[in-house]
């Protein structure tokens, strides 16, 4: 690798970090800064990663946690290129877009100027950790950087704080992603396990196909899957789109959903260990097609038409990466790359057209063509984009699908064919129903030149992209090779006969125009099935787990909170269990050592057995007074033990401080009158509390016997700390070694154990010391 | 000896956290020392390396008992001797806010205590709203 590369590699890693923390600290300073400067940034990362493509990528790797095998390990690949160019490049539109959006939106929402400095750093901050995310090579930087998006995506979608709709969706897309993500770390551990490695290269080098393997991949595939908003865990995305358009725009159809299918790609070699989750994948992902066509078919609001037509897309890809192959793999990263120009811009449409009209439904608003002729042309090419139309980047994107489904059987190319002529009818339907026709909105308010730019760019990327396609092919071939292992050349190209791949686009613009003229006729009967569809989905069970959730949670806080007694029981009693069923699930063997009794330490026996029935006479209820002499008991008992196990220094301060701790307490119990003391000893508490309690103590009392245990079992080390101040004592002008520790090599702890000391005086004249009663 | 150790160290635990959670505020107290106590043995024991006491002059080649764990031991006593004295304090002042330490009566009076606040803060909400709907009607 040439070191040029390498060095930009370690500017873009650091220019995702330091460019939202400028961002962040700028937008604190003067709000109305930050917009430009997050999209400079943007851009520059987008300069960035296609300069580290064409310099040929690079490679970075550092430890991080040693012991544990993680590292910071990076590689610039094809793969990696391909999402940074995509999360840069889709950002740095959007972003521009939103310059001019976000003031307006929050003008109309009556918040100030000032509410929308958190929007530039997490925007920014959510494309660095896209390009993280994308060149990251080791499982658990993977994973970190997952949440990262996950955590930005949570501010963004919630970004209308005001209103409840908008937090309980940024909710629930964190529940959904967070805690799927949870199974893509333990997924990650289990390949560790498996395979003693974290890299996800070597990891596939040497993972061996069985149930455990399985299990393991499954896990991360459901991440990944949740993430792409895919069947049955696709209920969020729609949900998410109460966010502000450019957020819905970039997350929600270019860069978190795509983060899900590539991790898909990055993990694909561990899939020849788990064939059977590669065929999972396929029923996903139509699934998915199913669902989300049918959905976006039937739903009138813009967004949300968008949102289920990208679960459908996204389904396409999952079916792409299922089928695998080299049209497969190589065309999944095409795929992505089409369907996010062609989506933003067509999101970014939307929200240009809410803005003007102030509608969010497509049968509010129509013929918008005459007056937006610039739109509607930039949005037409988005939109033959994403139905597939030559001569834009979308043909290709259909036709290494269909390529791919054919060699996946009959059946699988009649459901491609079905999906493919769904896209084209929503797709059609959403153009349209908002540009021709009668028009049916109020006048437009005002449109600006800035929001419709980067939809012009985005449409004649679309359009160029179909012209030009080597770019764009070599990238994707590049991509599809790190997942297979091996190139992965697919021939893109217009031909007019009747190959397989054109007859079933021909179908599909057929088939498509005809489902559409029939949707538009009929949309309401379809908008009522999917709301049908809705009522018994998965979003119920989601529902249900989270208000169980929530009572269970509201129960213990309610018990929690009752007084001292029970908050001390729930500490003490989870901590007791959960330390004894780690004790019983663990492989314990040899671990617990019994030791051996000599004649010499009979002594030692006998004074521990006083210490501890003394302290278990101290929990019998009886007068305070007997209670204070049992507790010293205690205390002289651990003094003659620390003086028995040759400890002479702890057994002098034990003396010590057990004799001025009896006073103190005698004096306490003397300043309390008589009749207050009788009146706590004469309690009785019910048999059932008494078991209660029993109980408690004897889980915690057990908890603490197996950690004691087993940590005295651990044998003792030969070589200690010790024997260094051991050695090192004469020359401290000292003849106890305890002192010397004390004093002089740790004689900082000990001035920090005399200032606790000091601030306890300092409480017990304040509390004692004030007489006045209320 | 290792299970021997380990089961005092558990008796001491297990019979502090059963006062800990007695309605006596003192017997409250007395469980923290308890488990103070078995802490600063289970701390001790953790040396296992028995031996001479450490202090010069030493013979060559002696086994030594770690110093290290008896110097931290040391300084647990004297923190718990702390804590526990300003623990100690604390309920006498309980005492004298209160005339009771018996964690149902104090449990009550916090309750009392919230109701008020919030009967407080109700009233106050009120006297706002109709502030507030006296400067609209005014304006």
């Amino acid at each position: 690798m040439p070191g040029g590369a390498t060095n930009l590699l370690a500017a873009l890693l650091a220019l995702a970090v330091a460019g939202p923390t400028l961002v962040a600290f700028v937008a604190r300073w003067r709000v109305s800064f930050a917009p430009l400067l997050a999209t400079a940034v943007a851009a520059l990362t987008f300069v960035l990663s296609l300069a580290l493509w064409l310099a040929g990528g690079a490679a970075l790797d550092a430890p991080w946690a040693p012991s544990l095998g993680v590292r910071l390990a990076f590689r610039f690949d094809g793969l990696a290129a391909l999402y940074a160019m995509l999360a840069s490049g889709i950002g740095a539109l959007t972003i521009a877009y939103a310059t001019r959006y976000i003031p307006d939106h929050l003008r109309h929402q009556h918040r100030p100027p000032r509410a929308g400095a958190i929007f530039w750093p997490l925007m920014t901050g959510f494309m660095g950790a896209m390009i993280w995310l994308a060149a990251a090579q080791d499982l658990l930087l993977l994973f970190v950087c997952w949440d990262a998006t996950a955590i930005a995506s949570y501010f963004l979608i919630g970004f209308d704080r005001e209103r409840g709709v908008a937090q309980r969706a940024a909710l629930m897309a964190l529940l959904i992603t967070g805690v799927s993500a949870i199974c893509f770390l333990v997924g990650a551990l289990m390949v560790r396990a498996a395979t003693g490695t974290l890299d996800v290269t070597l990891a596939a080098e040497r993972i061996e196909p069985g149930a455990f393997s399985t299990v393991a991949v499954a896990l991360i595939a459901v991440a990944a899957l949740a993430k792409s908003a895919q069947v049955p865990l696709h209920f969020w995305l729609p949900r998410a789109m109460a966010a502000p358009t450019p957020v819905s725009a970039y997350l929600h159809s270019a860069a978190m959903v795509a983060a899900g299918v590539y991790l898909l790609a990055r993990i694909y070699p561990l899939f020849l260990a788990a064939p059977a989750v590669q065929g999972a994948l396929v029923v996903v992902g139509f699934a998915s097609m199913a669902v989300g066509s049918v959905l976006a078919l039937g739903s009138d609001e813009f967004k949300r038409l968008l949102a289920y037509s990208t679960i459908a897309q996204y389904g396409y890809v999952v079916v792409m990466l299922g089928l695998g192959g080299a049209a497969g793999l190589a065309g999944a990263a095409f795929y992505v790359v089409a369907h996010a120009i062609a989506k933003s811009g067509l999101f970014l449409t939307a929200g240009v057209v809410t803005e003007a009209t102030g509608e969010t439904r497509i049968s509010k608003v129509g013929g918008l063509g005459r007056p937006l002729w610039l739109l509607a042309a930039a949005s037409g090419l988005c939109a033959a984009a994403l139905a597939a139309l030559p001569p834009t980047v979308g043909f290709f994107k259909d036709e290494l699908f269909f390529k791919t489904a054919l060699t996946g059987g009959s059946l699988t190319t009649a459901l491609a064919l079905a999906g493919a002529m769904c896209t084209f009818a929503y797709t059609a339907r959403f153009w349209i129903g908002i540009f021709l026709g009668p028009r049916r909105a109020r006048p437009i308010a005002w449109t600006s030149s800035v929001l419709v730019a980067p939809i012009v760019v985005l449409g004649v990327l679309a359009l160029v992209g179909g012209v030009v396609f080597g770019p764009l092919r070599s990238l994707a071939e590049a991509a599809g090779a790190v997942s297979a292992g091996e190139p992965t050349p697919i021939a893109l190209g217009y031909h007019l006969d009747a190959r397989p791949e054109n007859l079933l686009a021909l179908a599909t613009w057929i088939g498509g125009a005809v489902l559409a003229v029939g949707v538009m006729r009929g949309s309401a009967a379809i908008g009522a099935f999917g709301a049908a569809l809705g009522q018994f989905g998965p979003e119920r069970a989601y529902d249900a787990a989270l208000s169980g959730i929530n009572a269970l949670s509201d129960a213990i806080h309610d018990f929690e909170v009752r007084d001292l007694r029970s908050r001390i029981a729930t500490i003490l009693l989870p901590a007791g269990v959960l330390v004894l069923l780690n004790f019983w699930v663990t492989p314990n063997q040899g671990a617990f050592d019994p030791g051996r009794i000599l004649w010499s330490d009979v002594p030692l026996l006998l004074i521990l057995a006083v210490a501890a029935a003394a302290a278990v006479a101290t929990a019998v209820p009886r007068d305070h007074l007997s209670m204070a002499l049992l507790l010293s008991g205690v205390g002289y008992s651990l003094t003659v033990v620390y003086a028995l196990i040759s400890a002479p220094d702890v057994a002098l301060v034990s003396v010590l401080i057990e004799t001025l701790f009896a006073l103190l307490f005698l004096g306490i119990l003397g300043a309390l009158p008589r009749s207050l003391l009788q009146r706590l000893a004469m309690q009785i508490s019910t048999s059932e509390r008494k078991r209660r309690d029993a109980i408690v103590a004897a889980i915690t009392g057990l908890a603490a016997f197996t950690v004691c245990w087993g940590v005295l079992s651990k044998p003792a080390p030969l070589e200690t700390a010790a024997a260094a101040q051991i050695a090192l004592t004469p020359s401290a002008h000292a003849k106890d070694i305890v002192t010397a520790i004390l004093a002089d090599f740790r004689g900082l702890d000990t001035m920090g154990e005399i200032s606790v000391l000091g601030v306890a005086a300092l409480g017990l004249i304040a509390l004692l010391g004030r007489r006045d009663a209320r | 000896m290792i299970v021997a150790t380990a089961i005092a160290v558990a008796i001491l635990f297990g019979a502090g956290a059963y006062l800990l959670l007695k309605r006596d505020l003192i017997r409250v107290v007395v469980g923290v020392v308890l488990m103070s106590n078995a802490i600063n043995l289970f701390i001790v024991s953790a040396s296992l390396r028995r031996g001479r006491a450490p202090i010069y002059p030493l013979p060559p080649d002696a086994r030594v008992a770690d110093p290290l764990v008896q110097a931290m031991t040391l300084t647990a006593i004297v923190i718990t001797f702390g804590v526990s004295a300003l623990l100690l304090s604390m309920v006498y002042r309980v005492y004298t806010s209160h005339l009771s330490l018996d964690l149902d009566d104090l449990a009550a009076a916090e309750e009392r205590a919230a109701a008020a606040d919030d009967r407080e803060a109700i009233a106050q909400a009120y006297a706002r709203e109709a502030a507030e709907r006296d400067r609209l009607e005014v304006g």
